[in-house]
């Protein structure tokens, strides 16, 4: 049994085109189910265990990059097959799946094409594409081994990637790195910041060092955004959960 | 008319070169690295490491850059600063800004001129050479214990 999760953004008249078509083709697949509206304050984790529960086998997300972080930062954990079909703008996930934007999602969805993804960890929750720290004066040790800080005890800004390859802006230099979900490792870039503009930081070249567990401390509270969400922190652990996520992906995937 | 320029067609080709690889472990060149830095895939160092640095793969040394450690790799081309012993297992490229205070083992060794070198150079090759000179004189000390072996069997 199909469950789907469509976030609440789906309810704007520009989307009802989009979703009578996508509607249609699930029944054409003979792949249509129960359709759940996500709220903002939605536990996605307890609606898909019980789901779980009455027999559903794959549970499907529809919307954008932020629905499918809001689902899976909670429900990584759940032993069922996600799929996804995305809706509307800001669907980058979905390239690097392989899975086109909009009613194409219905055919790699009814193909069933699964693969075990590794997600990132951070203090009791999940992230699937990226975490991002805002500059600020922290330290970073990588898996109990070596210790990184900017020189001068600059602050520095840290992103760790897992599903997405990740571009610094207004670094022409810095070539694209593709990075890929099933490597075994995160990668993590950091760019120490050499002064301040008006409004801009003025970044270093960045550096990259792929890892499977590091500590990030700070004496000072830093914000953390995961997938979309942030919070204040003084120390966060973040480790690589290995084929942790079953995913119906497509033929074009980027890995 | 919508040809692309060279340094475009470059940048592709880079690109292209960079995401078949795997990712490369980079230290930028305002990060201070310190501990054991070990790496299965190329390593880059632009910036400064203290402690040992280890990789299965490519060392490079970026000029300006300063390790302060002991080093094993399997290829390094180095064009920074190393204090330190440096053991690489298979070719080791010293560039003209190279600058090492260290003793040096490797199979294949190759110094543009300018580069500085204090320390010992220890190259594969001739230390086999020499172990393969040596054998004879083994044998001839087996030979006379099995000889003594003999006589007290006797």
């Amino acid at each position: 049994m199909y469950v789907y999760l469509y976030d609440s953004f789906l309810r704007k008249k520009k989307f009802d085109s989009t979703m009578k078509l996508v509607e249609t083709r699930l029944t054409d697949f003979g792949i249509a189910g129960k359709i759940i509206r996500l709220q903002q304050y939605t536990n996605a984790f307890q609606i898909i265990e019980e789901e779980i529960k009455r027999g559903a086998t794959t549970v499907v997300i529809v919307g954008n990059d932020e629905t499918f972080g809001h689902v899976l930062s909670r429900a990584a954990l759940c032993d069922t097959v996600f799929g996804f079909i995305p809706v509307g703008p800001e669907n980058s996930i979905a390239e690097v799946l392989g899975i086109s934007v909009g009613a194409g999602a219905c055919e790699v969805l009814a193909k069933r094409r699964k693969l075990l993804l590794d997600v990132g960890w951070f203090n009791n929750r999940y992230f699937i594409s990226r975490l991002h720290i805002p500059p600020a004066d922290i330290t970073v040790q990588y898996d109990d081994k070596f210790s990184v800080s900017g020189r001068d005890s600059n602050p520095m800004e840290l992103v760790v990637c897992n599903l997405q390859p990740f571009v610094w802006e207004k670094a022409k230099k810095f070539k694209e790195v593709a990075v890929h979900p099933q490597d075994g490792k995160l990668e993590a870039f950091i760019r120490p910041v050499l002064g301040k503009k008006i409004i801009r930081y003025i970044y270093d070249d960045p550096s990259i060092f792929p890892f499977q567990e590091m500590v990030v401390s700070s004496k000072k509270p830093f914000i953390v955004e995961a997938d979309g969400k942030s919070s204040k922190e003084t120390k966060i652990t973040i480790r690589l959960a290995k084929n942790r996520l079953n995913m119906v992906v497509g033929k074009d995937r980027s890995f | 008319m919508f040809q692309k320029s060279p340094t475009e067609m470059q940048n592709e080709v880079e690109h292209k070169i960079y995401s078949e690889d795997t990712v490369e472990t980079v230290v930028g060149p305002s990060v201070h690295v310190e501990g054991d830095f070990s790496s299965e895939g190329n390593i880059l160092v632009k910036g400064s490491v203290a402690g040992s640095v280890q990789t299965s793969k490519l060392l490079t040394v970026e000029e300006g850059a300063k390790i302060t450690a002991n080093v094993r790799a399997e290829n390094a081309i180095i064009s920074g600063e190393i204090q330190g012993n440096v053991r690489i297992s298979e070719k080791l490229e010293l560039t003209l800004s190279a600058r090492v205070t260290g003793d040096i083992s490797c199979k294949v060794l190759a110094v543009e001129a300018g580069a500085l070198v204090y320390g010992k150079i220890i190259m594969k090759g001739l230390e086999d050479a020499s172990s393969k000179k040596k054998l004879p004189l083994k044998k001839r000390s087996l030979d006379k214990s099995d000889m003594s072996e003999e006589l007290e069997n006797a």
